[in-house]
């Protein structure tokens, strides 16, 4: 590196103070106005957040969001040069670092993983749609997905309640889909059953016919097979307007 | 006959009117610049959108985060993606900023101050001629605003002309951020662009800023433009050896487009009244 260790250290020392707000010398600046920086830097990181995690926000009291905000930028080092990506971080952060908020909302994890999944779909590359027929039978044809998808096992309902009325005895088994249509690049939610969580991804991963599929279900759930097929030819019918159902395997 | 690169006005695209732009005609922008970082990467119903824009604009990118002024390490990830990305969308011209973004392994997506100094000359230097080797292209660096010195050893324009010179890169001119710094460190802007290499000019940036405190200019991208900045603009434009395209950014507060249209005609109107000229007496 052709830059002399003393130029670094001033770089070193500002970028810290941005960082911060700690200042330690730096030559020939302007002590009425460095502190501008801090606060411009800082306007950046929490209006990212703000955007990417609004139901965050409104569960915490607004100084638990700025203390902690602060404390991650400060703490972490943001690695995505893309800072859309940086929210990301701030679920990691969280997760890694801070115990005593991940204790006063059992379900905070959930949360932002929730919210940021929802900005995940949106952003993310475009996949390769499999070639599928329109036209098809639930029961005699291989369904097939759009790709553009993730769901999520979580213990809170985070999805469906509002944050600040979820307590310890909404525990349970929750499932989210999320995933992305295909014309409006809308991202789209819907809560799915323990069973219907099962059937999506035996789909996914298991060539089986519907028939093998219902039968494996009546072992695996005990359910009788009316009330199953009751139940999952509709629940395949609104995936399907929903267009998370793209068609039918070829 | 009027060289058609006289009218080269264009936007800084924002999401905020990327569905009216794109649905009407009130903007008509010769071309249109985005920022790699918010569209590297990305599919679904903004990778629509850009490519929408790409179909009826040819598009320019404006780089945020290769802290190019910085100590760490050059992101090579990063540069591999850009390059397809420019590739991608046939993108001519790549400008980013003389200033560092990242520091000690962590990014603070803004623009920070560079230490006004020789090493720091030959270390910017040897980067960006790394980058446009890379890249294999030429690239613009824009002169940044900034608020207070670093650590200077040298004066502003020197470490300037110092580090075009070394990088044989071209320059990105926002004339917005000479105004704002020679308001905020009280230096005469005009006296600044005479000292200036103006050779390597390749592309002008105009906005508008913020006055803070009566000695103290942000450089916010979020009002319009005002007529001191027009009038340093039209200076530039007589002194400047060649004709370049010219942006206008809007960030924030982003007016109804006929206002932004009405910025971009101003602005236009002002190159084709001196290079019309210029070609006249040619």
């Amino acid at each position: 590196m052709l830059l002399r260790e003393e130029t670094y250290q001033q770089q070193s020392n500002f970028a810290h103070y941005c960082r911060t707000g700690e200042f330690l010398p730096i030559k020939g600046v302007d002590e009425k106005r460095i502190h501008y920086y801090p606060r411009l830097v800082f306007n950046v990181i929490d209006d990212t957040l703000r955007s990417a995690f609004p139901l965050t926000v409104d569960l915490f009291s607004e100084e638990e969001w700025e203390t902690t905000t602060r404390r991650f930028f400060a703490k972490h080092r943001c690695s995505s040069y893309s800072v859309w990506k940086m929210p990301f971080e701030f679920y990691q952060y969280i997760l890694s670092s801070e115990s005593e908020l991940l204790n006063k909302f059992p379900f905070l994890d959930e949360l932002l993983l929730f919210e940021w999944t929802e900005i995940e779909i949106h952003m993310m590359e475009d996949k390769a749609f499999p070639e599928v027929s329109l036209t098809g039978d639930f029961e005699n044809d291989v369904i097939a997905f759009n790709p553009e998808f993730k769901i999520l096992q979580m213990k809170y309902p985070v999805h469906l309640k509002n944050p600040n009325k979820i307590t310890e005895t909404d525990e349970a088994a929750y499932f989210v889909l999320i995933f992305r249509q295909p014309e409006t690049g809308n991202v789209q939610f819907i809560d799915v059953s323990s069973f219907f969580y099962w059937l999506i991804l035996k789909i996914l991963n298991e060539q089986k016919s519907f028939e093998e599929l219902i039968q494996e279900a009546e072992q695996t759930f005990k359910v009788e097979r009316s009330i199953l097929l009751t139940n999952t030819i509709p629940f395949l019918m609104e995936l399907q307007q929903n267009k998370f159902i793209i068609g039918f395997k070829k | 006959m009027i060289d058609e690169r006289a009218a080269n006005v264009g936007i800084g695209f924002r999401k905020e009117f990327a569905e009216e732009f794109l649905a009407g005609n009130v903007l008509s922008p010769a071309f249109v610049e985005v920022a790699p970082e918010n569209w590297m990467g990305i599919g679904g119903y903004w990778k629509k959108i850009l490519k929408r824009v790409a179909e009826k604009h040819e598009i320019y990118s404006h780089g945020l985060s290769l802290s190019l002024g910085g100590p760490d390490e050059l992101d090579w990830e990063f540069l591999k993606n850009l390059k397809s990305f420019l590739k991608e969308y046939d993108i001519k011209i790549y400008s980013e900023h003389l200033s560092f973004a990242k520091c000690d392994n962590a990014h603070l997506y803004d623009l920070l101050p560079v230490p006004f100094r020789w090493d720091a000359v030959q270390h910017i230097a040897g980067r960006i001629k790394s980058v446009q080797d890379f890249l294999e292209r030429k690239i613009a660096i824009e002169i940044v605003s900034y608020y207070t010195p670093v650590a200077a050893e040298m004066s502003e324009v020197d470490f300037i002309n110092a580090v075009v010179k070394e990088a044989d890169c071209n320059l990105l001119l926002d004339v917005n951020n000479i105004y704002v710094n020679g308001f905020n460190h009280n230096y005469d802007t005009k006296e600044f662009l005479q000292n200036l290499s103006l050779d390597p000019v390749a592309y002008i940036h105009m906005a508008g800023h913020e006055k803070v405190a009566d000695d103290l200019i942000i450089d916010t991208h979020g009002e319009p433009i005002i007529q001191p900045v027009y009038d340093l603009f039209d200076y530039t434009v007589q002194i400047l050896p060649e004709q370049v395209p010219v942006l206008l950014e809007r960030d924030f507060n982003i007016p109804e487009l006929t206002e932004l249209q009405f910025e971009m005609n101003r602005l236009e109107n002002i190159c084709t009244k001196h290079w019309r000229n210029e070609l006249v007496t040619a």
